[in-house]
């Protein structure tokens, strides 16, 4: 995902908002607000069993169970509950986890775009190196030799993207080297941190906001993929993926189960992609003349 | 009219063809296919199609009711020897003839094991065997240690199965002597006497039997069975509702209803006999105190269990015990109960601090098993115990940090020394991984419970080893699973009684496919 606008593309004007932008930004706004007030606006607890009132459809269905909106589950745990659960757990990992990926390859990006030399190639051959490997796989592999707890998982999330960071921030380096303020911060006698700290990083922000929207999206996916596969989020702990993974046996006769937690990850990364895009369009003002 | 005859004959015969072919979608098939070693709940399955034993039983029946299979007649000719004359006329699949050098063969490989899978099998229950010998081409004798109360059962386990001596011997290098090597190789490429050979083997992933025309009994009623790997669940649904696959394995109770909704569809099932348990380390350093085992044990409500998750088609004992075990069955005996008071009574004397307790399991191996662990560490939570589920597709049961976790606990064979005795002898599978204790008072309750002779002195020596297990808990059975087979309408199948569990037994008679 680099920041070059497509020539194809009809511009849009700077300022204005489309309607599915403006709807895509009001739900993704509902959710975020939706997973942080999760502990005060789920009805029931999302991990309180019900043993005997197992598999109860949702709303406006026969067999109802008072106050379940959207069902239960198999062990009788309130579905919208868990959903909710779910979300903040998925945001929440999905948010730390774009974080480790900015740090890591914000840092590597700046280091290979100021230093040059083999430090520079010995980065960008990691970096090609990621982009070459399925990162899936690698995940997979990861997450079933040290186990699936928390920590892991987290870090595996954030070493999901980090090459793409690294190549925006590199390639604006390079560009930002070569014009004056900086040549003339150079010849002021500025060291390379001072340098990269005072003049190189604020030009770097809007990118970067850019890339770390596009990137949450994808680290749902993933977080999501590979609890769905059972190797992230363990139960009894909700994620909209393991959700999604334990509920499949139940598809056929109780599909809410899944259903919940599926329409809240294509909400989520369908909002925050479109989020990403508006942004985008708005940090071209100033990359317009790259 | 004639002419009628053969469009009709000839309209037929397709149907008629695909009537003796049928597919099974199974959850598990086995990576290596050999009797001896073998004694998997995946394994199981396939046996008794493709080899025969010594003594077979009447499968139609709860009761033992011995019949004559390899062997046509026995008898004790000395308290520890046994002596069986051999059916003549048997040929294995691969055209063999069977003699007593065969059966000889089969018995000693595991009575005198060297190979390290057949030692360890031959260990947990032919312990009491040193050897079998020849006396002529068509007699055997079988000796044993020490007298035997189980005679015929022992003699018609899977692991006793006959195999080809010369076959087996020439698989690899010397042809003259058996090798460990030859034993692996028999594993991918088996041989038997059954009603059906198998063609084709596909480690993990396929196995064909076919019709074997020169069987001794009476021939098998179908042509070819095909049977695949599914292992999802909603992926062998989908089989059999494509008709892609004719009987599917291993259906959760939650299903059964979606095939049951479809009117070309059916299931067959019972209450397999085998326990779904759950584990206790006795030496885990928090779990030294037997009081912290008894909650963890008194916690847990089965009967909810039961009836949530099996929709009370379970069934879940008062001790470990089934009705299979004949004279031996004691249900009027109580050792494990639900009492969510007395376990917070208990974790009060022992002084429990609220620490952690895991609970292991793996995601999909057990029918329920995930939700059951969930469910009980709830139960835990209800009863003042902190419980957490831990998934993990590898087997703790060996691990010290092991604190509790799911098993389960087969019936290998219609006694209580082919279940509960199999896991929990002295010396035994469970004490060898360390989680579980023995001293002389429990081997000498062992001592009288296997080997009398009297049914009065086993099964008072059974209650002394249930008692134990009582006021020492390692074991909690939970409950007898449901299992179920979904099926077309056309095929008239069901799991027998007389069978260890998930036996696919499809020979002469238990099995028919109406389509003509």
């Amino acid at each position: 995902m680099t920041a070059i606008a497509d020539p194809a593309r009809p511009r849009r004007k700077i300022g204005k908002t489309d309607p599915i932008q403006k709807l895509a930004i009001l739900i993704g706004v509902s959710l975020f607000a939706a997973a942080i007030l999760a502990p005060v606006i789920v009805p029931f607890d999302p991990l309180g069993q019900s043993l005997l009132s197992r598999l109860r459809p949702p709303l406006g269905f026969e067999r109802y169970s008072a106050g379940h909106f959207a069902g239960t589950d198999e062990l009788g745990r309130d579905v919208l509950s868990r959903s909710l659960y779910g979300l903040r757990l998925t945001l929440g990992l999905a948010f730390a986890g774009a974080l480790i990926g900015l740090l890591i390859g914000g840092t590597l990006g700046l280091v290979a775009g100021l230093r040059r030399g083999w430090v520079e190639d010995t980065i960008m051959a990691l970096v090609d190196m990621q982009i070459a490997i399925p990162f899936t796989l690698v995940a997979l592999l990861i997450l079933s030799l040290m186990g699936s707890d928390l920590t892991v998982l987290v870090l595996v999330l954030g070493i999901a993207g980090w090459e793409q960071y690294a190549r925006i921030v590199r390639a604006e380096v390079r560009r930002l080297t070569t014009l004056p303020f900086i040549e003339a911060a150079w010849t002021a006698g500025a060291g390379p941190i001072y340098t990269a700290w005072r003049h190189v990083l604020p030009n770097l922000v809007s990118p970067l906001v850019v890339q770390f929207t596009l990137a949450l999206s994808n680290i749902v996916i993933l977080e999501s993929t590979l609890s769905f596969l059972g190797l992230g989020v363990q139960p009894p702990q909700p994620s909209l993926g393991s959700m999604v993974g334990l509920g499949r046996d139940y598809m056929p006769t109780a599909p809410w189960i899944v259903l919940v937690p599926a329409a809240l990850i294509v909400a989520l990364t369908f909002s925050v992609q479109i989020f990403g895009d508006w942004l985008r369009d708005r940090a071209d003002v100033r990359l317009r003349d790259r | 009219m004639f002419r009628l005859m053969l469009t009709t004959a000839l309209a037929a015969l397709p149907l008629y063809a695909s009537a003796q072919e049928i597919t099974v979608g199974a959850a598990n098939v086995s990576s290596y296919l050999d009797p001896g070693r073998d004694h998997s709940n995946v394994g199981s399955q396939f046996y008794y199609n493709s080899f025969d034993t010594l003594i077979d039983r009447d499968h139609s029946k709860l009761d033992p009711e011995w019949t004559p299979a390899l062997a046509t007649s026995w008898e004790l000719i000395e308290p520890t020897v046994m002596e069986l004359k051999l059916r003549e006329g048997v040929t294995f699949h691969n055209g063999e003839e069977m003699t007593a050098d065969d059966v000889v063969f089969s018995l000693n490989r595991m009575m005198q094991a060297t190979f390290p899978p057949y030692v360890v099998r031959a260990k947990d229950r032919l312990a009491n065997f040193p050897k079998a010998e020849k006396v002529d081409d068509y007699t055997v004798r079988i000796h044993a240690a020490r007298e035997e109360p189980l005679w015929e059962t022992l003699i018609s386990l899977q692991q006793v199965m006959i195999i080809p001596e010369d076959y087996t011997k020439a698989l690899t290098g010397d042809p003259d002597v058996a090798e460990d090597s030859d034993y692996e190789a028999f594993a991918l490429a088996p041989v038997g006497t059954g009603p059906y050979r198998v063609a084709e083997f596909q480690p993990g992933e396929k196995l064909v039997w076919e019709r074997f025309d020169d069987f001794w009994g009476e021939q098998a009623p179908l042509r070819r069975v095909n049977v695949v790997q599914i292992s999802e669940t909603a992926s062998r649904m989908t089989a059999l509702r494509t008709g892609e696959a004719d009987i599917i394995t291993n259906i959760a109770p939650d299903q059964l209803s979606l095939i049951e909704r479809d009117p070309e569809l059916k299931t067959a099932g019972s209450a397999t006999a085998l326990f779904h348990v759950m584990i206790m380390n006795q030496n885990h350093p928090k779990l030294e105190d037997p009081r912290i085992r008894q909650a963890m044990s008194l916690a847990i409500d089965r009967d909810a269990l039961n009836e949530a998750l099996w929709l009370g088609k379970a069934v879940v004992p008062s001790t470990h015990t089934m009705a299979e075990m004949g004279a031996l069955h004691q249900p009027d005996l109580v050792t494990f109960e639900y009492d969510p008071e007395r376990a917070r009574a208990l974790l009060d004397e022992a002084g429990y601090d609220g620490f952690e307790i895991t609970f292991d399991t793996a995601s999909s191996y057990y029918t329920n098993g995930l939700l059951a662990a969930q469910a009980i560490t709830q139960m835990w939570a209800d009863g003042g115990l902190n419980g957490k589920v831990v998934v993990s597709d590898t087997w703790t049961g060996g691990s010290p940090d092991l604190m509790a976790r799911n098993w389960s606990n087969p019936m290998y064979f219609a006694d209580p020394f082919g279940s509960f005795g199999v896991m929990w002898a002295p010396e035994g599978p469970s004490q060898s991984e360390g989680r579980f204790n023995t001293d002389e008072a429990y081997a000498d309750s062992w001592e009288r419970f296997r080997y009398s002779t009297d049914v009065e002195t086993r099964k008072a020596a059974y209650r002394e080893l249930m008692e134990r297990v009582k006021e020492d808990p390692a074991v909690l059975p939970l409950y007898r699973p449901f299992e179920s087979w979904g099926m077309k309408k056309s095929i008239d199948w069901a799991p027998m009684p007389g069978h260890i569990p998930y036996v696919l037994d499809f020979r002469a008679g238990n099995i028919t496919v109406a389509g003509s």
